[in-house]
């Protein structure tokens, strides 16, 4: 099967993720319902549903870097440190503008996320560590750029921007910035992934040795996903610095499991060359709905993780059992 | 041409015990050039912290080399401390210890049941067992860390014998009984078997099922240990200690030697591997370097190790 070819039966198998999706969806809707009935119409009220996006916004773009990842069958336990690091820089870097602030970060991201994706790739060393180094290593200069603290201004003093509140708060013909932002985000990932370059990286993450024989650029390809991703991560700093007012060196420490749990409830498969963006969308907002129900239930915080755990189990458990 | 080979017979003799020899030299640099390094209280301090981290490297290598992995440590050890400190304070220390051995172990053995029964990726059963571990330690202390008020226990945190920490013996004896697990039983025997080749293993009449539930079992039980010393070192169970000791266990079995694909890995390497990190952790804090640093160092050792063991594997395939 050569590189063309191999698009063609991506089509065909395109429709296997589309059931796949809707699976998922229905767990999502059964969930929504149960958040319905137990807040009595509340939680489907619109602005709820906005709320939901909201919070999780941070979650919806790292959980898509993840599953950039994880379609080449790699996984990512960098992100979290490298939106901490890219929140530091975005802070520090105040006095040159936030504009530029933000291109030095996402630039430091996409140099980080390189590093990794070499390696991988190059080196051929296993992603999981290699993303465990590399995420102790970056949250590692995070801490040597601010000083073990959290950063509230620029290197030469000049405070945080008013525009990251702005835009934080702020919203468009009544949609919020953070909801615009992951909607483009989710728009330019799944157009990615259906370009020659994402359909290469399901490939990829299908079988490497036979994506390579068909004459995919395995190495461009895997590079470019770990670059992306990285990218991704440095994003979602833009709403952490928005949402907190600062940069945190140890921000984003529960973001690599959660977001690889979306991405595995949402249908992808951890051995690569399987997911979807609409599944790893729902996925986080099943995890939201979740966290929710709990919380309309008077479940105890205390007592969610547990829940939660259960919930991820659960879900991968339905989604094998129904392959099999 | 002689002198070649026996050049390469050395290179291969130094990367197979890379973590032995890397230790042994950091060791060597650390009496010889760093104040302060080779006194009792310093030497005393690592053996006691990576003792704790050390039981979890064990029980992770054992999941490891059947090509697992057990992210559900750290939150299990927190669970550990917490029911320890819990029936302790009512029950006694007996009662309390047997009981913090017992639950991590049963987790374990769920784990391993899902992992071995329902053919799940051990990645995300142990990822959710993360979640139930930590909420069912959050819901038994209530959120708040939980005292142990028995001094003979604390103590015996602090104990040691023949100048020696008791909880560096405990280790000593847990690494030599897996040890000889893996070296002399066969049971040992098939957990390399399982990592390698699950299919063929199958198919020569192993019953896979088993090893593994085993595998998960016993690191629920090492992490229990663990969770003990580490109780009894603290002082209290704390619901929410021991977040990210899975990564490190991981990066010790790597760093000794073991691969994440299975089938690859022991104990000298992953014991090294532990203390390997302890003895950077000591010397980065006595040269007074920011400990901001030690992050960047324990990567780099991290990346530096995959890749050393990444060229052996690539010379043992060109020969």
């Amino acid at each position: 099967m050569n590189a063309s070819s191999y698009l063609k039966h991506r089509k065909i198998k395109s429709s296997e993720d589309t059931k796949n999706v809707i699976q998922i969806a229905l767990i999502a809707i059964v969930l929504m319902v149960i958040a319905a009935i137990l807040s009595k119409g509340v939680f489907l009220q619109p602005r709820n549903l906005m709320n939901l996006i909201f919070q999780n916004g941070i979650l919806i773009l790292i959980a898509l870097a993840q599953l950039l990842v994880i379609i080449v069958s790699g996984i990512d336990l960098s992100v979290g440190a490298i939106m901490a690091m890219s929140s530091i820089l975005i802070v520090l870097y105040q006095d040159a503008g936030s504009g530029a602030a933000i291109l030095i970060a996402l630039g430091a991201s996409m140099v980080f996320g390189a590093v990794s994706g070499s390696l991988v790739t190059f080196k051929r060393l296993p992603s999981f560590v290699v993303t465990l180094a590399m995420m102790q290593i970056v949250y590692s200069l995070a801490q040597v750029l601010s000083g073990g603290a959290a950063v509230y201004s620029g290197f030469q003093g000049a405070t945080i921007s008013e525009g990251f509140t702005t835009y934080y708060l702020g919203s468009v013909m009544g949609i919020p910035n953070v909801i615009l932002t992951c909607i483009i985000v989710i728009i330019l990932v799944s157009r990615f992934l259906r370009t020659s370059y994402g359909h290469f990286a399901y490939a990829i993450g299908g079988n490497e040795k036979t994506a390579y024989f068909s004459g995919i650029p395995v190495e461009r390809v895997k590079v470019t996903v770990y670059i992306l991703a990285a990218l991704l991560a440095g994003l979602a700093a833009v709403i952490f610095v928005g949402r907190v007012g600062m940069g945190d060196p140890r921000a984003g420490q529960w973001l690599p499991l959660d977001s690889i749990a979306a991405v595995t409830i949402g249908g992808a498969s951890l051995s690569g060359g399987v997911g979807s963006v609409a599944g790893t969308v729902i996925g986080v907002l099943i995890l939201g709905t979740l966290t929710n129900i709990m919380n309309l239930m008077g479940v105890p915080p205390t007592i969610q993780p547990a829940v939660k755990g259960i919930v991820i189990i659960l879900a991968v458990y339905l989604n094998s059992r129904k392959k099999n | 041409m002689d002198l070649a080979k026996r050049m390469k017979d050395a290179g291969t003799w130094i990367s197979n015990r890379s973590g032995p020899i890397a230790l042994a030299v950091l060791l060597f640099y650390g009496f010889f050039f760093v104040g302060n390094f080779s006194t009792e209280t310093n030497l005393t301090a690592i053996l006691l912290q990576y003792s704790i981290i050390g039981c979890l490297a064990l029980g992770q290598l054992i999941v490891i080399l059947t090509g697992g992995i057990d992210l559900s440590q750290g939150s299990q050890i927190a669970l550990a401390t917490v029911v320890c400190a819990v029936v302790m304070s009512r029950f006694g220390v007996i009662p309390g210890i047997i009981m913090a051995l017992l639950i991590p172990t049963m987790v374990g053995f769920s784990t391993g049941l899902l992992v071995s029964r329902l053919k799940m990726p051990a990645f995300i059963v142990t990822l959710g067992m993360l979640g139930v571990s930590r909420g069912l330690a959050m819901r038994i202390a209530n959120a708040r860390p939980v005292s142990i008020n028995i001094d003979g226990f604390k103590q015996f945190g602090y104990a040691t014998l023949l100048r020696i920490p008791v909880a560096a013996i405990i280790f000593g004896i847990a690494a030599i009984l897996v040890l000889y697990l893996l070296k002399k039983r066969k049971l040992g025997r098939y957990l390399y078997a399982v990592g390698s080749s699950e299919e063929s293993t199958r198919l020569s009449g192993v019953n896979i099922m088993k090893v593994k539930l085993f595998a998960y079992t016993a690191s629920g039980f090492l992490t229990a240990v663990g969770g003990v010393l580490l109780a009894a070192r603290l002082g209290s169970g704390s619901p929410i200690g021991g977040s990210g000791y899975e990564l490190e266990s991981i990066a010790a079995v790597v760093v000794g030697g073991g691969s994440l694909f299975g089938g690859i890995g022991g104990v000298g390497g992953t014991v090294s591997g532990v203390f390997l990190f302890g003895v950077i952790n000591s010397i980065l804090n006595l040269t007074g370097i920011p400990p901001f640093w030690q992050g960047t160092m324990k990567g780099l050792i991290i990346l530096a190790a995959v890749a050393l063991s990444q060229m052996r594997k690539k010379s043992r395939n060109g020969a």
